[in-house]
């Protein structure tokens, strides 16, 4: 709300410092965001919360400063009489739906000469960001925002049958408002009507017809008050928010229609030359009762932690228009004024208490502790895969959860759920949540390249999302590593070597290892689209796929213009955790020497690392501790259609020295075995 | 008798000075200690030509010669097996770099969220984790902003369907608190919200906040300030000073707008805090007596307060960043900076 200094102080008198009034004021609770300067005067800019309806006026403001400086308000000339004797136009007023309209009072004047208002009201309007339109409609305009009641002012000529009607609309009315736009309307939304059809959508725009135009000479005032719910309904629905649909959705006063009405008159009669034609009508069916409230001075105390004197609790009450009413020691029946649509408990006086004591004056306590703290589930194994992933040198990032087709698309949901899809969406690029952190990392990828980054270590931990078979929102915690770029170095130590498979692969197991996971492995993988089918892998725990890792495939590599080998691995954290943490059990150390022997075979390539590894441990020798991989040779030395492999079996007994005979014994048993089961020679 | 030992040990030290390898430290041992032409030997033997009463003074002064001679010569060694072996190892220049090992890096929004975690445990705090996809009733209805509230407006709002949303904050843990456990309360909850606001400089659709529930008997506004005063000083600076003015969340009352003194120009005023000397960091206040009904809380009894604070609000202060979107493009160039 845009307060000129020079229009404010009609009401109050104000500090000679600006500064120290808008310290003053954001300290109470009008934060004043800045300070401009229109025609030569300064104007602020207050920011009114949406519990202060009553502050979007000029006298709603000169209110808290009078009772801020303990001043006084300036009354505003109003209309003295608002009927004649000799009604000469009849007219009427009926509300068919007091519920959305509990109030309307009208007033009608005619011979009225609209041109344009003089120049201190145009200024005034301007500096409150008003644009000047017609004096009528300026003193419209001009009393909201000086009274802040908003009112209307229709053609009367233009109105059948001298009616107002105040009703619902019927479902699927039209009409077109003052913006030219023809609105659609339904059966909860309140319209004001003429006796032919509407002439208004209540509280938030005048229809096009009945507008002032040069040629009007009667205008009906019209200033009622609305159910704020229900213009904030109508508002929202129609995508229309106005002055008064701001003002009236928040709350506006009801005692404040005579006032505003009054007002107008004044000003009408002296700047438009009108006279009273037809008698103000007020039309208020049921009174709307004051707000009462019961305020406890030891409660006011213990929830504000200071002590208050009961003369000061009720001089603040008075000051602000409140009526507190001594109900006993310390205990007060107080009625709010009607501007203050924000009061409801007991809680709510507290706080104006609290405004004018000043929050800077409560003095910091600290309450007694009573619990002891807990970390969430998450921290421990979270932090856990952070702090792995960063000593192997990845670093972490944070994407937004949103996802758009092509992601959907190209990273389709394992399991068979479906996309979870916004209804409302910023943009079409995430109108999904990511059902997959890969799409992100990627992402990140692209961005990283195109700055001249091209070895990337990235990894994110966040939620992924999806609806399950049956509908229902699944909300997954889950890890992304994503690696591409050798390890070649600007660096006189010669780091080199190609960003591969067994990298990422590395940095999964040693992660695992890291987290204390028993039962898992990683085994090659069937089905997953967006993996190279010659390099991926599944990550099984206890037997179940909690994640896949492998060569995003070239076909995506081509279509995202990466220009370079990705490797990604997404893990299903929330499922992963309950197997991390296995409990240390400490085992007695070797008490006798262990004894390597090296085995070098050659066997047909479609015969993998992992068979020969399960072929030989499913021998059964408690002896052997460990199997190593040495060494692989593939190419010209080695007969076509066969690879030649080193490992590395460590033999340990742990009751006693191994003999050379009985080392030989296994080695046997196991050369035998590879020999009769994949038909492998010895090197 | 002492003058003629005295001379025979500069002697030695002369010949020791002259040591130059292994071949002139065997010539040297020999010439003072071998079995039958060595100097002590030699003068060892000439004991018995001495008269009786100076035979134990001189053989015990040539004892102590002995002992001296053995062990200078058994260090000179010493040193000389050591400088051998080093003239075997190459010469490096140790001013040249350390091996490239390479470290990552947590993202600056997970550190301060773990900063800010591990701030609440040390206070009395359970940590919540909560759903980022929540209930309106969760996020909204139960926290005194029924449909059709104006407050609503302020936290634009993704949607699934009527009932589910992304939430827009993290004060639904005041909810999922209070059903969940008894007075005493203190809980807090990290993590994403989104709101329905197109990215620039200043705004992202996500973001990050720390949201607050205390609950017990007696809870004061006084208890709310000064919990506040430890975390920010905790979070930001010890010499940080805050100030609380009336502001409105419709889920506290009374409400409060938090400030705290400029971190950059310390309260003088500069064009971070608009030369105001003061910082809105967050939103505070005492719990609306209606949130505790709706939870099941007798606000007869109880009283609480709650806050809330956007993460990367204070990652962007903290740190001078000067685009909120920095922290979600992950470049690496900016990850590596933290």
């Amino acid at each position: 709300m845009k307060i000129s200094i020079e229009w404010l102080r009609d009401y109050v008198d104000l500090p000679g410092d600006i500064a120290q009034l808008r310290q003053d004021l954001t300290m109470a609770g009008l934060v004043v965001a800045s300070v401009e300067q229109a025609n030569g005067a300064p104007v602020l800019e207050i920011e009114v919360t949406a519990n202060r309806p009553d502050c979007l006026s000029y006298l709603g403001v000169a209110r808290e400063i009078a009772a801020l400086y303990r001043g006084h308000l300036r009354a505003i000339p109003l209309a003295k009489a608002l009927r004649r004797d000799g009604e000469r136009i009849p007219y009427s007023i009926e509300i068919h739906d007091p519920d959305l309209c509990p109030r309307y009072v009208g007033l009608l004047l005619d011979g009225i000469r609209v041109g344009p208002s003089p120049d201190w009201l145009q200024k005034r309007l301007q500096a409150s960001g008003m644009r000047p339109v017609n004096n009528v409609v300026d003193i419209t305009n001009y009393v909201l925002l000086e009274v802040g009641h908003p009112l209307h002012a229709f053609d009367f000529d233009r109105l059948r049958q001298g009616r107002i009607v105040v009703a619902r609309a019927r479902q699927g009315q039209r009409m077109v408002t003052l913006d030219g736009v023809e609105r659609v309307l339904d059966g909860e939304m309140l319209l004001i009507n003429d006796g032919g059809g509407p002439v208004a959508i209540a509280g938030i725009m005048g229809g096009r017809d009945s507008e002032i135009n040069g040629a009007t000479d009667k205008v009906l005032l019209e200033c009622a008050y609305f159910t704020p719910a229900s213009i904030r309904r109508t508002s929202k629905k129609l995508g229309l928010s106005t002055e008064a649909s701001y003002r009236f959705e928040r709350g506006a006063d009801w005692n404040g229609p005579t006032t505003a009405i009054a007002r107008a008159c004044y000003l009408i009669r002296r700047l438009a030359r009108g006279r009273i034609a037809g008698n103000c009508r007020d039309v208020y069916p049921s009174p709307i009762a004051p707000v009462e409230i019961e305020l406890s001075g030891q409660r006011t105390e213990s929830l504000l932690g200071v002590r208050l004197a009961p003369e000061f609790i009720e001089s603040t009450l008075k000051r602000l228009y409140f009526k507190p009413v001594r109900k006993g020691k310390g205990r007060w029946l107080v009625q709010c004024p009607s501007h203050r649509a924000d009061m409801e408990l007991e809680a709510d006086l507290i706080e104006e208490i609290a405004r004018f004591h000043g929050y800077q004056h409560i003095p910091p306590t600290l309450p007694p502790g009573r619990v002891a703290g807990k970390l969430s589930a998450s921290f421990a194994y979270e932090s856990a895969v952070r702090n792995i992933l960063i000593g192997l040198g990845y670093h972490e990032t944070v994407n937004l959860s949103f996802a758009g087709d092509a992601d959907i698309r190209r990273f389709p949901l394992r399991e068979g759920g479906a996309p979870l899809e916004i209804r409302n969406p910023l943009t079409e690029d995430t109108q999904y949540l990511r059902g997959s952190l890969a799409p992100g990392l990627l992402r990140n990828a692209r961005h990283n390249f195109n700055h001249d980054v091209r070895q990337l270590r990235i990894f994110e931990i966040g939620k992924v999302f999806c609806r399950d078979t049956e509908g229902a929102i699944v909300e997954r915690n889950a890890l992304g590593i994503l690696g591409t770029g050798g390890f070649a170095g600007k660096n006189w130590l010669h780091t080199a070597g190609e960003y591969e498979f067994f990298h990422l692969k590395g940095v999964v197991t040693t992660l695992l290892s890291g987290l204390r996971c028993a039962g898992a492995e990683v085994t090659p993988a069937s089905q997953i689209p967006w993996l190279s089918d010659s390099r991926r892998s599944a990550l099984l725990v206890d037997g179940k796929c909690l994640g896949v890792l492998g060569a995003l495939h070239p076909s995506l590599e081509e279509e995202l213009k990466l220009k370079q080998p990705v490797f990604l691995a997404e893990i299903d954290l929330q499922s992963l955790c309950g197997h991390l943490f296995a409990p240390a059990r400490y085992r007695p150390l070797p008490r006798f020497p262990a004894v390597e022997r090296d085995l070098s075979v050659l066997v047909p390539m479609e015969i993998s690392y992992g068979t020969l590894r399960e072929g030989i441990l499913a021998r059964g020798i408690p002896e052997l501790a460990s199997i190593d991989l040495m060494d692989v040779y593939e190419g010209e030395q080695i007969p076509a259609g066969k690879a030649g492999i080193t490992v590395r079996l460590t033999f340990l007994d742990r009751e006693g020295t191994l003999t050379v005979d009985r080392v030989q014994s296994f080695s046997d048993n196991i050369r035998a075995f590879l020999q009769e089961e994949y038909g492998a020679a010895f090197r | 008798m002492s003058g003629s030992t005295e001379e025979l040990r500069r002697g030695f030290e002369q010949d020791l000075a002259q040591i130059e390898n292994l071949d002139a430290w065997k010539r040297i041992r020999d010439r003072w200690l071998a079995r039958e032409s060595g100097i002590i030997t030699g003068q060892m033997k000439r004991l018995r030509e001495l008269p009786k009463e100076e035979r134990p003074a001189f053989g015990q002064s040539m004892n102590l010669l002995r002992e001296f001679v053995e062990d200078r010569l058994g260090t000179t060694r010493a040193v000389m097996e050591r400088e051998a072996l080093e003239k075997s190892r190459r010469h490096i220049d140790v001013t040249r770099p350390g091996f490239p090992y390479a470290l990552g890096t947590l993202h600056p929004i997970t550190r301060l969220r773990q900063e800010i975690e591990l701030i609440f445990v040390s206070l009395g705090f359970t940590v919540f984790d909560l759903p980022e996809v929540e209930q309106d009733y969760y996020n909204f209805e139960a926290l005194n902003m029924p449909k059709n509230h104006p407050a609503r407006d302020a936290q634009d709002t993704f949607y699934f369907d009527e009932n589910l949303l992304l939430r827009t904050h993290c004060s639904s843990v005041q909810v999922h608190a209070m059903q969940s456990m008894k007075p005493p309360i203190r809980a807090v909850s990290t993590g994403k919200v989104y709101r329905r606001d197109p990215s620039d400089a200043t705004h992202s659709p996500m973001f990050h906040q720390v949201d607050v529930l205390v609950v017990d008997e007696g809870i004061t506004m006084g208890d709310l300030k000064g919990m506040l005063e430890v975390f920010l000083k905790r979070v930001f600076h010890p010499d940080i000073r805050m100030r609380l003015r009336p502001g409105f969340f419709p889920f506290v009352e009374p409400g409060a707008e938090v400030d705290i003194s400029c971190i950059f120009c310390f309260g003088a005023g500069c064009r971070i805090c608009k030369e105001s000397g003061w910082i809105e960091i967050l939103g505070a206040g005492m719990v609306h007596p209606k949130v505790l009904r709706m939870s099941g809380v007798d606000d007869t009894r109880y009283s609480g307060f709650a806050w809330g604070m956007g993460i990367d609000r204070v990652a962007i202060l903290k740190h001078g960043v000067d685009d909120i979107r920095l922290f979600f493009e992950n470049d690496v160039r900016f990850l590596k900076q933290f």
